[in-house]
């Protein structure tokens, strides 16, 4: 097995075609040649409602040091994903790696491109001991810490239209499965569909699988499969799980055409409010779309939220929950010293009240213990204080699927998924096909 | 509708300049097979521009509580956000790569491609340069995004819009060939031999025989990959990174939030970016129509 | 856009072959130039990789031989997505190449009428392809798209949900986007047919249909190789589109080559196996070159001086 650097590589190709003289003088740092100096590079997600709240935290960095200054490129989530990596693979990253943890963190861990920060954090516990301790779960790999969690708790839930449920004559959100499998029919009958989702966008379903695992045999299910056990998919809490979801399918649970739905265009959010489904499961950011773009829907108290419901019989912790325990900073291992210093040095001055404050004007909650004692203030306290609750008295929070496991298996999970909940495949098939890529 | 095709009489079309043939051929008129499609297909046209158009004037907010096909309350809010988002520079930008990359990957298309066919034969090398070219009609620019990616970084060109105009020469050049040889081709061997009688070069037989009689094909490569290369979103993406540097494209995804399309202002930076290519193209639709037919007079 | 010569072709006089090989093989020069540094460069670079397990991350790149060939040669999805890239390609040929060219006859009259339609059917050529699949995912949406709007149930389907509907959605956007251009193409074709070649037929008595079939398709002959040309080669490559509208889905049923070398190499991180797929692009878009012009009666070595 021979090992080679990608660039000799690329310029032994170019060599061997004869360019190799035309003005090669080894890469360039790019954060280098835009900014002057050693500027640190960083970029992150643009748009609503993340985009100014981040720019501030760097302005505000920016004015405070004079010589350890922070750089910006902002990039839409998808485009980002895929920029970022062709920065990874051409060994020209930025100085600080903004994601989501866990398996894409890894497998930046496992290329060797981003450095532990363990030490680091040692030596700085009050920048540890402020934050959620949950939120250190997708940054630690193998029990090491790769990276710096920030910004806000994004745990997921099931949000309501209260205006839907007097409609169908229902008084209370479902407390176990095999009630909300009862309503499925009361809001049928009234042409009002049960659960909005969007089931183009695959992640959506996932959240689904995600719950009722946990509900019905604990985390283990999926922590099996994480670690890389033969067969775990194949556990009977798992089939069972996958089951319940056809029945729900078959029940004509979710909305008519929901694999036609996309997330990104909030079709499945304007469903919600528009009184057109009943409830639907998804990611506390919901919050921030709907109360831009729902009107009155929130002003005038129609929606209501409450944790996914238990299993009858189930082994999991009802008040567990899934989501995004935060999101990530990594510095890059090829940065500079400077570079990293001064990432450092900003990963120290985050979260700071200005931040906190942005972040929960948008609807979220900031990943610092206590930040509830800032929530009372705000319009919104009641859905806030809900998930800073949830997230931190969950018996377990665990990541979401699609970012825990590896790049590989994700997507082959993806994959299957979106074949289940078009009833292409049975329960077995499903967890067949994942068995194969366990530990890929 | 396609009643009034029918009636017609022949002879009263002829608004337009006449060209190389005096008189229309008949199988233009009174086709009733054609005059549907034509009058159907306007409609499968129209029915997504004429949305793209209305819910461009429509708020955010108001998306998806207003029926899709029905205006209401009309905004001018998303064409002035999208204005103040640096269209025009993405505008510019935009124009500068296209032409900046059209122009010269047509030129030397032509000239290879003129070399093809007239050397082909006696030439091992020309043979080989034409394979090459083959094999560049498929590849996939996702593929090869890292290593383009790599060598410009070589060549200190990151970050710049010739970045993103070299590659997409590159990446036009094989099509281009492939089609403009294939008209150089059908030039009769007679018009060449008179050229050489006559004492040309094959640099001026290229420009005063080749030229003229490739010219529809030389306007369709180039609107083809015009657009193309207007389009493309890869290489801008991975090869640029200042918001100096952006096309159209990329500002098209400024637009989409984190969790979230602005659709309304999507479409609206999609209605100003098509108008001034619209315009340009109702301008010069009779010299590219003309291009279009040009060749030997009939 | 057809050349029909006029003139039968006749062996030249073997004059002067080689020297003017060479003084033409310089004007190939610039383009052969551009294109290996940015073209056959990188290609070298995939297929080097496709010896490799590169995760398209690690600076190391691990070569493990044949290994990704074995994985991708044996992987069921790669006939799946050769199936699809094909379907894609010849049910998106057959919907465009009839319309396209009935269009092109009805914009080939000189109407001023038909001059705007020619104008309004342009406006999709000059649509990103982005744009257009977010266009036409909220007009498809089920609740708040066009069959909604209408109050039309039968526009209310899963259009992306299910996997025959998914793919004829591709088809059908792919020629709404490119129907224009082809139709372009074949109304500068029509109008170098001369008029008198109808004179003729009409004169024996031809009917509108019959000489459609007898002197309209035959004369295009080479039209419809260059635009069939365009399309085949394009639909190769077609990325966006699929990408934005169905990522491929449901399931597989849009996850045409392009679609899956791109889900491996930059989603799953399998940069060897996705190298892999490339280099079968590559191949198949050479193959289908050759193929188009050996329908077009034109072997790719021959040249017009051949026979000299």
């Amino acid at each position: 097995m021979k090992r080679r650097n990608f660039l000799s590589l690329s310029a032994g190709a170019a060599a061997a075609t004869g360019l190799a003289a035309c003005g090669s003088s080894g890469p360039a740092d790019t954060s280098k040649d835009s900014a002057g100096g050693d500027a640190a590079s960083y970029w992150f997600l643009s748009g609503p409602p993340g985009e100014p709240i981040r720019q501030g935290a760097v302005d505000r960095f920016n004015k405070a040091n004079a010589a350890n200054q922070i750089k910006v490129t902002t990039f839409q989530n998808d485009t980002y994903k895929d920029k970022l990596k062709t920065a990874l693979g051409a060994g020209q990253a930025p100085s600080m790696i903004w994601g989501w943890g866990g398996g894409g963190l890894k497998s930046y861990v496992d290329a060797g491109q981003v450095d532990d920060l363990t030490a680091w954090f040692g030596q700085n516990a009050a920048v540890k001991d402020r934050l959620f301790k949950s939120s250190f779960g997708p940054a630690t790999i193998d029990g090491k810490i790769y990276a710096m969690p920030c910004e806000t708790v994004q745990p997921i839930i099931m949000l309501y239209n209260k205006e839907a449920f007097e409609k169908a004559g229902v008084q209370n959100p479902p407390q176990s499965w095999a009630e909300l499998m009862s309503l499925v029919p009361k809001f049928n009958e009234k042409g009002i569909a049960p659960f909005s989702l969007a089931g183009q966008s695959r992640w959506t379903n996932m959240m689904w699988l995600e719950f009722l695992f946990d509900r019905i045999g604990g985390p283990e299910v999926f922590n099996a499969a994480y670690a890389g056990q033969k067969d775990a998919w194949s556990n009977p809490a798992a089939i069972d799980g996958l089951t319940k979801i056809q029945e729900l399918i078959n029940a004509k649970g979710f909305v008519k055409g929901f694999s036609s739905v996309t997330a990104d265009s909030n079709a499945d959010q304007a469903l919600l409010y528009r009184g057109k489904a009943a409830m639907m499961l998804h990611g506390s950011w919901s919050y921030g779309i709907i109360k831009a773009d729902g009107g009155n829907f929130i002003k005038d108290g129609k929606l209501g939220f409450f944790n996914f419901p238990a299993v009858d019989g189930g082994k999991g912790d009802p008040t567990n929950t899934v989501g995004n325990a935060g999101q990530y900073l990594s510095i890059y291992s090829k940065a500079s010293e400077h570079q990293k210093e001064t990432a450092k040095k900003f990963f120290a001055s985050l979260l700071d009240d200005t931040e906190q404050q942005g972040w929960i004007e948008s609807g979220g909650v900031p990943i610092i213990q206590g930040s509830n004692s800032k929530l009372a203030a705000s319009p919104d306290k009641d859905f806030l204080n809900a998930i800073y609750d949830i997230a931190s008295k969950a018996g377990n929070f665990a990541q979401s699927w699609d970012q825990a496991l590896s790049p590989t298996a994700a997507e082959a999970l993806l994959d299957n998924i979106s074949k289940l909940f078009q009833l292409q495949i049975s329960p077995k098939q499903f967890a067949d096909n994942m068995n194969q890529v366990i530990g890929k | 509708m396609t009643t009034a095709l029918d009636t017609r009489r022949p002879g009263q079309t002829a608004e337009v300049p006449p060209p190389p043939a005096s008189r229309r051929p008949r199988i233009l008129q009174y086709n009733f097979l054609g005059g549907l499609t034509g009058w159907i297909w306007l409609v499968v046209v129209l029915v997504p521009i004429y949305w793209i158009v209305i819910t461009s004037f429509k708020l955010q907010a108001d998306y998806y509580a207003t029926n899709p096909l029905v205006p209401s309350s009309p905004t001018l809010e998303n064409y002035r956000f999208v204005l103040e988002n640096h269209f025009v520079r993405y505008f510019f930008n935009s124009v500068i790569v296209t032409l900046g990359a059209v122009v010269p990957a047509i030129v030397v298309s032509f000239m290879a491609a003129y070399a093809i066919v007239r050397g082909s034969a006696g030439s091992r090398f020309l043979r080989s340069v034409n394979a090459i070219f083959l094999m560049g009609l498929a590849i996939p620019l996702q593929a090869v995004i890292i290593p383009v990616y790599l060598i410009i970084i070589k060549l200190q060109m990151y970050d710049t819009l010739g970045a993103i105009i070299l590659p997409s020469i590159a990446f036009a050049i094989p099509l281009s060939v492939l089609v403009l040889s294939n008209f150089v081709r059908d030039i009769p061997k007679e018009l060449f031999e008179s050229m050489r009688m006559d004492g040309a070069t094959e640099w001026g037989t290229l420009w005063r025989l080749a030229l003229p009689l490739t010219r529809p094909a030389l306007v369709t490569v180039t609107i083809y990959q015009g657009l193309q290369i207007w389009n493309g979103f890869l290489l801008p993406l991975i090869l640029t990174q200042s918001p100096e540097q952006r096309t159209l494209p990329l500002a098209l995804s400024a637009f989409q939030g984190q969790y979230n399309i602005n659709i309304p202002a999507v479409l609206a930076s999609v209605v100003l970016t098509t108008l001034p290519i619209l315009t340009l193209y109702v301008i010069g639709r009779r010299q590219l129509l003309s291009g279009l037919t040009a060749g030997f007079g009939k | 856009m057809t050349i029909a010569p006029p003139v039968v072709r006749t062996a030249p006089p073997a004059a002067s072959r080689g020297a003017r090989s060479v003084s033409v093989s310089w004007m190939a020069w610039p383009a052969l130039f551009a294109f290996t540094v940015f073209g056959i460069v990188p290609l070298f670079g995939v297929l080097v990789l496709s010896f490799s397990s590169w995760n398209g991350l690690s600076p190391n790149i691990p070569f493990t031989g044949l290994d990704s060939w074995r994985s991708v040669l044996n992987d069921p999805d790669l006939p799946h997505a050769l199936w699809v890239t094909f379907l894609i390609m010849a049910l998106s040929w057959l919907a465009q190449t009839p319309i396209s060219i009935l269009l092109g006859v009805f914009i080939a009259s000189h109407q001023r009428y038909r001059n705007w339609l020619a104008v309004l059917y342009f406006v999709p050529l000059l649509l990103s392809q982005a744009a257009i699949a977010i266009t036409y995912k909220a007009l498809l949406d089920p609740n708040f798209g066009l069959g909604a709007g209408l109050g039309w149930g039968f526009l209310q389907q899963d259009w992306l949900g299910e996997s025959k509907l998914a793919v004829g959605v591709v088809i059908f956007v792919v020629s709404w986007q490119w129907i224009p251009f082809h139709s372009l193409i074949y109304q500068g074709g029509i109008r170098q047919i001369p008029a008198s070649m109808y004179e003729a037929a009409e004169i024996d008595g031809a009917g509108r249909v019959r000489k459609f079939f007898s002197i309209t398709l035959p004369q295009l002959k080479y039209t419809i190789i260059t635009s069939s040309t365009l399309m085949v080669v394009g639909s190769l490559t077609f990325f966006d589109l699929i990408y934005v509208l169905t990522a491929g889905g449901p399931g597989d049923a849009t996850r045409a080559l392009a679609v899956d070398m791109y889900q491996r190499g930059f989603k799953a991180n399998l940069m060897g196996p996705a190298s892999v797929i490339a280099v079968i692009l590559v191949l198949v878009g050479l193959g289908l070159a050759l193929l188009l012009r050996r329908l077009g009666g034109r072997d790719a070595a021959e040249s017009q001086l051949e026979g000299a």
